[in-house]
């Protein structure tokens, strides 16, 4: 090697050539992404800014194409009851999900930590739901629902979709808990906890990502899904925000101003849910537990 | 504080053999006894089965004299040193210690000056603010082992507590637990597998194997007698050195033969032990300081080769070979291999080297003598 006869002190003069050589070379890659990002971004935001522009016109301005009006914003609620459909997505979502974790947190912890006869078996059952699709458990969900008499308000809805993201999180959380030590749990039972106690005050608070991610997942889902809500939900003044933009989007005289403005309202909460939430999504989906 | 009573407590797992089988210990108020063992003997089973981890197959568990086999954890007041020290990651080293105070809804203050006066023990004042994740092990070590004497519990188990620390720590701590448990006076059951640990930190040490309790006892009498070749072989380092030899016994003599050597045994042997019949074979237990080098005119030696040298700066260990010598039983070869060789150790300043032919003596008070066949002692009484 070359570097054996160069005296020590101009070796990095020979050296520096190689880094101007290489650095434009990283930094043309650099721009490339970035520019890839660029229109990825782009595409993703896309509908947005169309969104966002068409509901900033009346109905005559985006038929005839130009101008600008608060009027679609103005109107939006008398046209349809808004407020009260995000409440109604709001306590969908929450009631939901907080059943989805109710169930899941112990069902995960049971699955993972304890040992009962057939529990592979069960949990292997319980996951495999996580393979049926919606669309086929659909009408014989509604027969039951119906046969409940509980179609009418919120409870039905809450109960299907409790039903759909329960397994989901059950294997996330039993998954995840696999990773948390057996004598952490078990030093907690020694210092005199139960396993409920242990569940809630050992495995919980190092179980947040695993919780924010699936609530993440979740309201994104329940928020955005329309197919239930529609179904099972029949009284008009307790319908989510998704069905009331259906029925707006299907009305004879819809305002496409009018419909950009109320999704534009109900696609914020999904997105706030996932910005709140993101920081733990990745640690949560790769399941690893800092120790 | 309260005694622990083990009667023949065993544990099984499914199909396999028992981990714990028919273990009856007894170990005082106060005491500090030591489960030793190799890898896989049942030693943490055991000491699960007392914090109440782990079912009991069959025996009864006795703490302070209560029969405790179906009590819960919580209801045993024990503290419990994992080897991992198992520490709760979400929490302060200040809560981590006051956790089981809380839990059993101790007062604040009350709280505060149990895990004061256990951080002032344990050197750990300048860190109950921290997260476990911003300790050195030594640090972890020890906010293990507050957790478990802020609570004042009726006995201490700890498991291999001190496995996951570099040697020099390990010394430091040895020490430091056996202060702290002498200071605070109740009854510790401590697990190893670490044969120094036992020696220097028990009051007595159980030596278990296979699920088997071998021999409880001093860690004095348990070197200088031990009941069997199993415990002969696992106390003391570097191990005795256990050969088979047959005997060879006459009117007024007693001599053992190993190859086509033969040394006379002092006459005492045959009183303190039940030495077998002419012709019937028997393992002889030498300790490596009990070999010793003989002088010219010496009789009754053994020649042997110096085959290896390894100098430890304050004892130098000479392995020497021995013509025609097949070594113990099974019964004590099977954990550790040991080759046909004779471990003597010898003062620093000793000027042997390899390949040099020694004439060896056994010390004449010092020699073991277990059954070829069941491995356990000889000695009678
Ligand atoms: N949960 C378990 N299930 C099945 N076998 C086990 C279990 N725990 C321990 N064992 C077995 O019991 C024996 C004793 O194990 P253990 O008590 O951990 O030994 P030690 O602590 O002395 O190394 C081993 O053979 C081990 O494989
Ligand atoms: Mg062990």
């Amino acid at each position: 090697m070359t570097t054996l006869a160069t005296p020590p002190d101009t070796a990095p003069l020979d050296d520096t050539p190689a880094v101007p050589d290489r650095a434009p070379r990283r930094k043309v890659g650099r721009w490339i992404l970035f520019a890839v990002m660029l229109a990825i971004a782009a595409v993703m935001l896309y509908p947005f800014w169309v969104m966002i522009f068409t509901s900033l016109k009346s109905e005559q301005q985006f038929l005839s194409g130009g101008g600008f009006s608060w009027l679609s914003w103005r109107d939006l609620t008398s046209v349809i009851p808004i407020g009260q459909e995000i409440l109604s997505s709001t306590i969908v979502c929450s009631a939901s999900i907080l059943v989805i974790l109710v169930v899941g947190l112990p069902a995960g912890f049971a699955f993972s930590k304890l040992r009962f006869r057939a529990s592979t078996a069960v949990f292997l059952i319980m996951v495999s739901a996580m393979m049926v699709p919606l669309q086929a458990i659909l009408m014989p969900e509604f027969v039951n629902v119906t046969r409940l008499h509980l179609t009418g308000g919120y409870l039905g809805a809450i109960l299907v979709y409790a039903a759909l993201g329960t397994p989901f999180s059950v294997f996330l959380f039993t998954t995840y808990f696999r990773g948390v030590p057996d004598e952490l749990i078990e030093a907690g039972i020694v210092d005199g906890l139960g396993y409920f106690g242990a569940l809630w005050r050992l495995v919980v608070p190092i179980a947040i990502p695993a919780i924010a991610t699936v609530t993440v997942l979740q309201f994104i889902q329940i928020w955005d899904d329309l197919l239930v809500g529609l179904l099972f939900i029949q009284n008009t003044n307790e319908r989510p925000i998704t069905v009331g933009l259906a029925v707006l989007a299907a009305g004879r005289t819809t305002s496409i101003p009018e419909l950009m403005a109320g999704s534009l309202i109900s696609a914020v909460p999904a997105m706030v849910v996932y910005l709140i939430f993101q920081r733990y999504l990745v640690k949560g989906l790769t399941m690893g537990i800092d120790r | 504080m309260a005694e622990i009573d083990f009667e023949g407590v065993t544990k099984v797992f499914g199909a396999g053999p028992p981990a714990v089988d028919g273990l009856t210990l007894h170990v005082n108020e106060g005491e500090f006894m030591v489960l030793v063992g190799p890898s896989g003997c049942g030693k943490t089973t055991a000491l699960r089965m007392l914090a109440g981890l782990e079912e009991i197959s069959s025996g009864t568990l006795r703490i302070g004299g209560v029969v405790v086999n179906n009590t819960l954890p919580k209801d045993r007041d024990v503290a419990m040193v994992f080897q991992n020290y198992a520490l709760y990651p979400n929490m302060s080293v200040e809560k981590n210690i006051g956790f089981a105070l809380k839990i059993r809804g101790d007062s604040k203050s009350e709280i505060k000056r149990k895990v004061d006066e256990a951080a002032a023990i344990l050197h750990l004042e300048d860190y109950l603010e921290r997260r476990p994740k911003a300790l050195s092990g030594g640090q972890r070590q020890r906010v293990a082992m507050g957790r478990a004497i802020v609570r004042s519990p009726r006995a201490f188990l700890m498991d291999e507590p001190l496995s996951n620390l570099d040697a020099k720590l390990r010394v430091e701590m040895r020490l430091e637990i056996a202060r702290i448990q002498r200071l605070l006076g109740v009854a510790t059951v401590y697990v190893t597998h670490d044969q120094v640990e036992a020696m220097t930190m028990g009051d007595r040490v159980a030596v278990m194997r296979d699920g088997k309790l071998q021999q409880v006892d001093t860690p004095q009498d348990l070197y200088d007698r031990p009941a069997n070749e199993f415990v002969a072989g696992f106390m003391g380092s570097p191990p005795m050195n256990l050969i088979r030899c047959r005997v060879r016994s006459g009117e007024d003599r007693v001599e053992v033969v190993f190859g086509d050597q033969v040394v006379e045994l002092p006459w005492h042997y045959t009183s303190s032990h039940t030495l077998p019949p002419s012709g019937v074979d028997v393992v002889v237990g030498v300790r490596p300081e009990d070999v010793l080098v003989a002088d010219a005119s010496s009789t009754n030696t053994i020649k042997a080769r110096v085959e290896r040298r390894e100098a430890l700066g304050s004892e130098i260990l000479v392995h020497l070979s021995h013509l025609d010598v097949t070594v113990g039983t099974e019964v004590a070869t099977r954990d550790d291999a040991r080759v046909s060789t004779l471990v003597a150790k010898m003062g620093p300043r000793s000027s042997v080297s390899v390949g040099d032919v020694l004439s060896v003596q056994i010390s004449p008070e010092h020699a073991h003598f277990f059954d070829a066949v069941t491995g356990a002692t000889l000695r009678e009484n």
